[in-house]
């Protein structure tokens, strides 16, 4: 009768999101496979899951055994040989004394394996998102990679391993169990098959109820929270258009329909414990009863019926829980599938083995054609020599293929056609950390990171003293700034590097690419997010930055390329035009008129 | 935060009662079996002869007890859901209306992932409080106090293992817990950590390339990684030693019961049946002691959560509601009188000084100027989404603070610079400017717009989906669907907070065209940063640092103003030239 074994293994850590209790499931695709290669991940702790299996082993054996020496001391008692009493007890302590040990390495065991799994295949994908072309990060949402990296994987290691010891377990219950029952009184046993039958229809009908409604409610909640955020943060806009009222409207509706599917979502789930106990005691009845039957005709002896009804209850629990453990590792799986997804994703080709370290930063462009989805050509047939030491810009609508210029220079991305070529080395076959190392980028969306200043300077030399530092910020004018910081160079940026402004940030990253001291240096729209007389006090930064270096310029605002060597007008991803600023003026083509346009706000 | 369960008293009570039903029935099982196993079984009152009778009788009462047991907790689970769950929607749909009430000054304080943590994981956390209480509490206590009394009514002496166990049970949970409440914050701020770092990397990673720092990231990432596992299976191991601890102090009491009920049953005073039934009752109140501590930890969670939801609930929109219906002869007249602004809780940094401004109906004024020197400050005053700190602002020649919140507003319409767009159709989105509007008045609004020419390219047109955030257009297609929507609002005064800036100038240069074309009576108020875009504007003010250093029309301004002839040369340098 007393459950004592299990019930008291079922607390749970609390804070930790362990695998959610019969949860919306989700099915995996290519279930097998998957399986296998996770299963590589586990075979890899050889030793340890060796060790955890001969626990969980010997766990199940005492589990199974414990009950029959409880019978014997019932038995024992109800017979009157009290003296024989003592003997039993031991050997009962001593049995759950190995039990309590075997549970400590058990879980221990599990713990270490599901860490150490979920460091290595965090790591590994990791790595590989390191490793993914621009084009796979551009493409995917980087909500979506943030979550396989963190709920997806912990989710499969607290799963699997978790879910491996009760799977094991489980089984060597139910199949320890009927032994011994078996061992007792077949014919017991068979009755207490009815409870079985009983318990697996009652999972399968309330589990699938229940998921269907949890799976509605799943769905209800994330467009709850889709609302909200939307609304939170759309706020001005709400407020502006009066909308309050329609919004709070639609929110509410959403709302009361989680609400009524939470409800019976519930009120289905609290149900399985009542009709489990039912099921559980009309097992107990039909034991006591024929077992009293079979005791007054002398089959058996009563401590067979107390040990029958401590079998009888062990038996029922793991059905019940496997059921849960196969929704579960179906989830696992499905997030497995979403994890080596992006392992599967081909790396960045890095095959180039040449080094730039004779370039002089001769870029040449030669019948390049590029389309970032097939069909859509971005540039056609693209020619452009871009001479050592020059600055060149390029100027066009949006969409016209200027920053696609950029990307496929750093390689970012990867030619249709053509050719592109350093100093007449095809890029394809220079070393592509070279490439990159020798050219420098300044983006329109500063980057910087969670880290001091000093460190974010130094992000693109590792290597650079601290006077090598201070003098690239005197070089870009921020020094001063600097300087002004609470810690000066030692500052730390707090995440996003919200503690500063847009302009100083700005700054901090052409001081970066500065450090770098690259042979090509490309400034990617840097300064149109700042206001004008801000981008004046980095221009004059930029100058410095570009002496003696080819540098590719993209600029919105065409005041600050008039003093490039060339001026390339794209349109379509052709150039339409190109020259100095006067010689365009003369020409009074499209450059004309952009810059007319800008200067006139009217179309000419 | 109590009223709201006064609705639902009646849940509240019949939870509980069912739940008495429910644990009453899980407590007299024990008993019939024990009478089974007693006198149906081994038949000790009866010469040691079994009484199948006995047997199925009481077996057929236990099945009925546990029948009605299992109807009192499944109604107990209703009613308590029905509580709760009904308890915390009302209390999320007040907290939300509260939320679409407040001033912007509140929200900013808040800050948007706050509020959002609070209408949602707080309110499921509340819940779960309520639930605990009324069902999980009293059934733990029931059975605790009822497993109590049950086995000593069996016999007293019974009691002794108890007292012996539920120190160590106790002392044994509080220390469990104390060390690893503290371990908690740690793993936290070390998921961050991790999480942090792969933000970085994800959305940084044309930086990362272009220094070729993948090396070193994996490094980072690694430390950062290695150092929440390593914490996290801390945690793990102090809780692998908690079950084995727990389940020997029950079997140690378990086997003291068997002891203890051999010398009872020796003695006479006890039946084995009795002693069965003893060791139920024992692993019965270990556990509730167990269970009970999970319910402090979800109750402290839930009151934590309840506080903070209650900080919203509490709060009072510091922008009051005036009573004026906002009916006047003028339309379209803003005047600034003496106006000083600084934000909330940061009163002596002035963003606007003293400014006075009088905007004729039907004018177009631009404003100009670096960025942080007060421009979207400034129109933000007009619909209140601020107060002014000093002076006095009249829309129409009635001050603001006098306007009927909703009638004020329905007079303004604003695109804003970074556009918020909502997760629906194109067409819905404009519609935000006005749900009455016919499709023509839609397509109308959206050519005047500019933003026609590429809803036309998507296949469902103005039925196209916008995805959440609008990651689905690009930033100058957001800025035209804002820019529809405040057109299709034709409201009194237009106001453009910079919401042309990732259109390019052509496009621009239409718009402001077609704006003149359709709607020259709408007094329009615009910031921009290009002189090309304000060129054209009735009259231009500059402000700088707060106040306004300049005002006058292009050509004007061109020849008196220093500052506007200095932004003008930083836009264009050899401006001159263009003549020739």
């Amino acid at each position: 009768m007393a459950n004592n074994n299990q019930s008291l293994s079922n607390y749970k850590l609390p804070g930790t999101r362990g695998p959610k209790d019969r949860q919306a499931v989700e099915k995996p695709k290519e279930g097998k496979k998957t399986l296998k290669r996770l299963a590589m991940y586990f075979a890899a702790e050889k030793k340890m899951l060796v060790c955890l299996l001969v626990a969980v082993v010997i766990v199940v054996l005492c589990s199974v055994y414990a009950p029959n020496l409880q019978s014997q001391a019932i038995d024992k008692i109800s017979e009157g040989h009290f003296n024989e009493l003592s003997g039993i007890l031991i050997l009962m302590l001593i049995v759950y004394g190995i039990h309590s040990l075997c549970t400590l390495f058990q879980s221990r065991l599990s713990a270490m394996l599901s860490q150490s799994i979920v460091k290595r295949m965090r790591e590994d994908l990791f790595d590989k998102i390191v490793n993914l072309p621009i084009r796979y990060l551009d493409s995917h949402s980087h909500g979506d990679i943030m979550s396989r990296m963190t709920n997806d994987v912990e989710n499969i290691s607290n799963t699997v391993s978790q879910s491996l010891s009760s799977l094991v377990s489980g089984i060597l219950t139910i199949i320890g169990t009927v032994l011994m029952m078996l061992y007792f009184c077949p014919q017991l046993t068979l009755l207490s098959c009815a409870t079985v039958i009983l318990t697996i229809a009652a999972t399968k009908f309330l589990s699938s109820a229940m998921r269907k409604f949890y799976r509605k409610r799943q769905v209800l909640l994330g467009s709850l929270n889709g609302t909200v955020e939307e609304m939170i943060s759309g706020y001005k806009t709400v407020v502006a258009y009066n909308r309050q009222e329609a919004v709070i409207a639609e929110f509410n509706k959403t709302s009361d329909d989680l609400t009524k599917t939470g409800i019976i979502a519930e009120i289905l789930g609290g149900s399985m414990g009542p009709v489990m106990n039912v099921i559980n005691n009309i097992g107990f009845v039909i034991i006591a009863a024929f077992g009293g039957y079979f005791a007054i005709s002398g089959v058996i002896s009563i401590g067979v019926i107390s040990a029958f009804i401590i079998y009888a209850k062990q038996f029922g629990r793991p059905i019940d829980e496997l059921a849960q453990i196969y929704g579960q590792i179906q989830t696992a799986i499905a997030g497995a599938e979403r994890v080596f997804a992006i392992m599967d994703e081909e790396c960045e080709d890095k095959s180039g083995t040449e080094n730039m370290e004779n370039a002089t930063g001769v870029i040449t462009f030669k019948n390049v054609n590029f389309s970032y989805v097939p069909g859509k050509q971005v540039l056609r047939d693209f020619n452009l020599e871009v001479r050592a030491g020059h600055k060149v810009a390029l100027v066009g609508a949006t969409g016209s293929g200027k920053t696609t210029v950029v990307n496929l220079l750093m390689r970012f991305y990867d030619i249709d056609s053509g050719e592109i070529l350093i100093d007449g080395v095809n890029i394809k076959d220079i070393d592509c950390r070279e490439l990159r190392k020798n050219t420098a980028i300044v983006l329109q969306d500063t980057v910087l990171f969670a880290d001091t200043v000093k460190n974010n300077l130094k992000y693109s030399r590792e290597d650079a003293t601290d006077a090598q530092v201070e003098e690239a910020a005197k070089m870009n004018n921020c020094h001063g700034m600097i300087s002004h910081l609470v810690n000066g160079y030692d500052t730390e940026l707090t995440p996003s590097g919200l503690n500063l402004s847009q302009g100083q940030r700005q700054l901090l990253s052409i001081a970066r690419a500065f450090l770098a001291s690259p042979k090509i240096l490309i400034l990617d729209e840097a300064t149109s997010s700042v206001d004008t007389r801000t981008e004046k006090h980095i221009q004059d930064a930029m100058v410095k930055l570009m002496e003696n270096r080819t540098s590719l310029i993209i600029a919105h605002r065409l005041s600050t390329i008039q003093d490039a060597d060339c001026i390339v007008v794209m349109d379509s991803g052709s150039i339409v035009e190109s020259g100095s600023h006067e010689e365009l003026m003369r020409q009074k083509g499209r450059y004309y008129e952009l810059y007319m346009t800008q200067f006139a706000g009217n179309a000419t | 935060m109590l009223n709201y369960m006064k609705k639902y008293w009646f849940f509240a009570l019949l939870a509980p009662l069912f739940m008495v039903g429910e644990v009453s029935m899980d407590l007299l099982q024990p008993r019939l079996m024990s009478t089974i196993i007693d006198e149906g079984v081994l038949g000790l009152s009866n010469n040691n002869v079994g009484n199948l009778n006995l047997i199925i009788t009481t077996g057929l009462k236990m099945i009925v007890l546990v029948t009605l047991g299992c109807f009192c907790g499944v109604m107990s689970g209703i009613f308590a859901n029905l509580c709760s769950q009904n308890f915390g929607n009302d209390i999320r749909k007040d907290a939300f209306e509260k939320i679409m009430s407040l001033s912007f000054e509140q929200t900013n304080t808040f800050s948007t992932g706050s509020l959002i943590t609070r209408v949602t994981n707080d309110i499921t956390q509340l819940q779960n409080l309520v639930t605990q209480c009324i069902r999980g509490f009293v059934r733990t206590f029931l059975l605790f106090a009822g497993g109590i009394v049950c086995m000593l009514t069996l016999d007293l002496s019974f009691g002794i293992v108890i007292a012996c166990a539920l120190p160590f049970v106790i002392i044994c949970v509080i220390f469990f817990i104390s060390k690893a409440n503290p371990m908690f914050s740690v793993l936290q701020a070390k998921l961050d950590r991790v999480n942090n770092v792969m933000q970085e990397n994800v959305s940084g990673s044309r930086v990362i390339k272009a220094y070729v720092r993948e090396d070193y990231e994996q490094k980072r990432f690694s430390e950062a990684n290695g150092s929440l596992v390593k914490t996290q299976l801390d945690v793990l191991l102090l809780f692998s030693y908690m079950t084995p601890i727990m389940n020997i102090i029950l079997n140690i009491s378990i086997a003291a019961v068997i002891k203890i009920g051999a010398l009872e049953v020796q003695a006479g005073s006890a039946t084995p049946g009795n002693v069965m039934a003893a060791i139920t009752y024992v692993s019965q109140i270990l556990n509730a002691v167990m269970r009970m501590t999970m319910i402090f930890q979800t109750v402290s969670r839930g009151v934590a959560s309840g506080r903070r939801i209650n900080e919203i609930l509490v709060c009072t929109p510091t922008i009051t509601d005036g009573s004026f219906d906002g009916k006047t002869d003028v339309r379209g007249k803003v005047e600034f009188r003496n106006v000083s602004f600084a934000y909330p809780g940061m009163r002596d940094k002035l963003i606007l000084n003293h400014i006075n401004l009088t905007i004729h109906p039907g004018e177009t004024l631009a404003i100009l100027g670096s960025t942080g020197c007060g421009k979207s400050s400034l129109v933000n005053l007009i619909p209140r989404f601020f107060d002014v700190t000093e002076g006095q602002i009249l829309v129409d020649d009635v001050d603001v603070k006098e306007y009927s919140l909703s009638k004020l507003r329905d007079k303004i319409a604003i695109a804003l610079q970074k556009s918020e767009i909502f997760s629906t159709s194109i067409c819905e989105n404009i519609r935000w400017g006005n749900p009455d509007a016919t499709d023509d008045m839609l397509i109308q609004a959206a050519e005047t717009a500019q933003a026609m020419e590429f809803i036309e390219t998507r296949p469902e047109g103005m039925q196209s989906a916008v995805t959440q955030g609008g990651t689905s257009l690009s930033g100058g297609q957001k800025q035209r669907l804002a820019i529809s929507r405040a057109v299709l609002k034709n409201a009194e005064i237009l106001i453009f907070d910079d919401s042309t800036s990732a259109l390019d100038l052509k496009t621009e240069a239409r718009l402001y065209e077609a704006l003149r074309k359709h709607h020259s009576s709408v007094t329009t108020i615009m910031i921009a940063q290009r002189i090309a875009s304000v060129k054209d504007a009735d009259r231009i003010i500059v402000l700088e640092n707060g106040s306004i250093a300049a005002c006058g029309t292009h050509q004007e301004l061109l020849a008196e103003s220093s500052i506007y002839q200095d932004i003008y040369n930083s836009q264009l340098k050899n401006g001159g030239e263009i003549d020739g």
